[in-house]
């Protein structure tokens, strides 16, 4: 497994911000669904090594990244999109990738091969050259993918990655992820049910810092069917039944 | 709740060996074509032209003089030091300003080194660009032929305290990572600067010479002509600069995204030891003293720093006595030679009187070169030799369009002072009245005497003397108005035939130097 989680709380002062997940992850794509503070970010940075888990284990490309050494070896392996992507105006988008693999230790001379290629990838070949800030927003996400994929990353965690592309792209990249997902783990945080359905695997949906789902996204469209939950795509009709039924079951505890 | 797909962990095959260097260049050649640092650099240029160039060049051809304001006072590094600073803590502030962090701090390579990089690129510009516009500067002076050496430490004083300077905004950027941090810390720098600056004028000992702007120190008129620049202040204020700057870049590696455990305790050890270094060489400063040549500090110190140049003087003939000089005041040799003839001519022949005439180096015992606190033109050796200090001279005849007239003044004006054994204070009534016969036949009239007395420091307090501030002893008062005593006895004695005069002076010369006569034992 390339990734294992157990029982992993990250805290923020007094609030949970992941509470007590568990996953393991292999080869293909993940989708992690859920809504705004769910806790999916906080996760990915947990995977992404940026933060450290408050409680929990945490093992990542079968390494313990608690250790100095080991975080080394699984961030060299590793690709992350964040949420917000954060980018140096000035550079170019080729600057920008060669950068970042730079960061990540590869091989230099293996380098501007790698980068061609991650820019093409995302399909931004004919602005290589071009500056990140002459780029709109759905072309500074793919410049982030590019440097997501630069190093061809055994775990790829990618956080809205499909924020700001047009529909076009948003195809083309669905199709970049079944392919990722052929060869890495990738896991992908999304708030856009149709991406799951069309690039994942797996899926879990997080609420309140849980995961409150979890299974094939067939049997989360599964969950929406006469049940009268909102709406306009079967798996969003299950996306809100899931997480309605997750709400209630948290009520009657509570 | 677990969520599971099977895959095998796959492994690949280990990186590339040695390649760390190699990625290090090229994240520096990526952080070198991105760095804020150049647009500010015409900034800097227009500065530096304004007020570092162009108010050295009135000053007389030597590399001490001509460079005494750009290098000396640190002018240039203050002309660098805010926009630096700022464009530095920019730099810095950037991964937070643009929401970087998280990628940097995710990467492989410890944020630490990505900082650094950074850094680098932004110390590389401004460093780099400093030596050009000082190279093209001292490019320049070499043409118009500068006389001396050029001051190759301060200008390495000057780097360090630029490299120093930007280390220390980077990591205010880095530290407070907001769009006011480059403001902030570029007012900082300058407030910074001048406080240094004026330091520089008011304090000639202890710790505020490690200033990297604090004037005083070696930068002495005989530097790089007599003497060598003495390398021991700007050995401290290097190390004191670079320990600044490594304790800076060390402060980058403390926080815990910096890097792993062994990387935060090496960044603790960086920084104490840029602390321990800065404050080992702020306590050498306080060791330093000044000596004729230049600031020692013991602990630094090499005799070897001590032998003067060697050089073969340049000569000429006047009265037909020798009259020489450094090669590297060649160009003063007509001037000086025909300032003396008169002077040489009236004493030709008297016992005492000068056989040579010799350039000597100047003595400085306070820190600044402009405060010296009297002109030492002296007669001594056998035979007697009249040594002059030009370097002391208020001015020298070309250094502005009035000063030849100036020069032409005092020099005889202090040679005759010389002669009559006046030592450096006013004399006595006697040796006054024979000064100002003897002046008066060497071209300088009583009437501008008493002016030129005080102009040109005889009696050292002669500006005192000016604010009218002076009363009391003989010693202290000089020769008095042109319708005293002492002026009156001058006279009487000038109207004699220059043979009475020149017997008269062979019988008493010893006895008016020794300070025996009184002004009614004049004839």
């Amino acid at each position: 497994m390339n990734v294992e989680i157990s029982d992993l709380t990250r805290r923020f002062g007094r609030t949970r911000a992941v509470d007590g997940v568990s996953l393991q992850a292999g080869a293909g794509v993940f989708g992690l669904l859920g809504p705004n503070g769910a806790g999916k970010t906080t996760l990915l940075r947990m995977m992404a090594t940026v933060i450290p888990p408050s409680s929990g284990r945490l093992r990542l490309l079968g390494r313990d990244p608690g250790g100095y050494g080991p975080r080394r070896e699984i961030r060299r392996r590793a690709g992350y999109l964040p949420q917000n992507l954060g980018y140096y105006p000035g550079f170019t988008v080729a600057e920008f990738v060669e950068y970042f693999a730079l960061l990540k230790d590869m091989p230099p001379r293996q380098v501007p091969r790698a980068v061609a290629a991650a820019v093409e990838q995302v399909g931004l070949g004919d602005k290589a050259r071009a500056r990140l800030r002459t780029l709109s927003g759905g072309m500074l996400r793919r410049a982030g993918i590019a440097q997501a994929i630069v190093n061809q990353p055994e775990l790829l965690l990618l956080d809205e990655p499909t924020a700001g592309l047009d529909p076009e792209q948003r195809v083309a990249f669905r199709a970049l992820l079944r392919g990722l997902g052929e060869r890495s783990t990738v896991i992908v945080s999304t708030h856009l049910v149709e991406d799951v359905g069309a690039a994942c695997s797996e899926v879990a949906l997080m609420d309140a810092g849980k995961i409150v789902f979890r299974g094939t996204p067939k049997e989360l469209t599964a969950r929406g069917e006469r049940t009268g939950a909102a709406g306009d795509a079967p798996l969003e009709r299950g996306y809100s039944a899931a997480l309605a039924a997750a709400r209630s079951a948290a009520a009657v505890r509570s | 709740m677990t969520a599971a797909t099977d895959a095998p962990v796959r492994h690949r095959p280990p990186r590339a060996g040695g390649a760390v260097t190699l990625t290090a260049a090229r994240l520096l050649r990526i952080e070198l074509r991105r760095s804020a640092m150049p647009w500010i650099l015409p900034v800097i240029a227009a500065l530096f032209w304004f007020d570092s160039y162009r108010f050295g060049t009135g000053s007389p051809p030597y590399w001490v003089l001509r460079t005494f304001w750009n290098m000396g006072q640190g002018r240039t590094f203050l002309d660098f030091a805010p926009f630096v600073v700022g464009v530095a803590a920019w730099m810095g502030s950037r991964d937070g300003r643009r929401g970087t962090a998280d990628l940097v701090a995710g990467a492989v390579r410890p944020r630490w080194a990505v900082q650094l990089a950074a850094w680098a690129a932004a110390a590389i510009w401004a460093v780099g660009a400093y030596l050009v516009f000082v190279g093209v500067m001292f490019a320049v002076y070499a043409r118009q032929g500068l006389q001396g050496s050029p001051p190759w430490w301060w200008v390495a004083v000057g780097a360090a305290a630029v490299t120093a300077f930007s280390a220390a905004g980077f990591a205010v950027g880095a530290f407070f990572p907001s769009r006011f941090a480059a403001p902030v810390a570029a007012f900082g720098a300058f407030l910074a600067v001048i406080v240094s600056d004026q330091n520089g004028f008011g304090d000639t000992s202890g710790w505020p010479l490690i200033l990297p702007t604090n004037a005083n120190g070696n930068y002495q008129p005989v530097s790089g002509i007599f003497y060598p620049y003495l390398p021991d202040l700007p050995i401290a204020r290097m190390m004191f600069l670079g320990g600044i700057a490594v304790a800076a870049l060390g402060l980058l590696g403390l926080p815990a995204r910096a890097g792993g455990a062994w990387l935060r305790r090496a960044a603790a050890v960086v920084t104490l030891a840029g602390v321990a270094a800065a404050g080992t060489a702020s306590g050498l400063a306080r060791t330093a003293r000044l000596t004729p040549h230049g600031m020692t500090i013991p602990a630094l110190h090499d005799a070897a720093s001590d032998r003067p140049i060697g050089y073969t003087p340049v000569c000429a003939q006047a009265a037909g006595v020798p009259v020489c000089l450094n090669p590297a005041y060649r160009r003063y040799l007509p001037e000086v030679a025909a300032d003396l003839r008169p002077v040489l001519a009236q004493v030709a022949g008297l016992p005492g009187a000068p056989a040579r005439v010799a350039q000597v180096a100047g003595r400085y015992t306070s820190g600044m070169f402009e405060n010296q606190t009297d002109v030492a033109v002296t007669i001594s050796g056998t035979p007697p030799v009249l040594r002059v200090p030009l370097d002391e001279f208020n001015t020298l005849p070309s250094a502005t369009p009035g000063s030849a007239a100036q020069f032409d003044q005092e020099l005889p004006l202090l040679s005759v002072h010389a002669f009559v054994g006046a030592g450096n204070g006013a004399g006595t009534t006697a040796q006054q009245a024979v000064q100002a016969a003897l002046l008066q036949h060497v071209g300088l009239p009583f009437a501008t005497q008493v002016q030129a007395l005080a102009i040109f420091g005889l009696p050292p307090w002669g500006s005192e003397y000016l604010q009218g501030l002076v009363s009391g002893s003989e010693s202290a008062t000089g020769p008095g108005s042109p319708g005293g005593p002492v002026y009156a006895a001058a006279r009487r004695f000038a109207a004699l035939p220059a043979a009475a005069r020149h017997a008269w002076l062979a019988t008493h010369l010893a006895a008016l130097r020794s300070g025996e006569l009184t002004l009614g034992q004049l004839p």
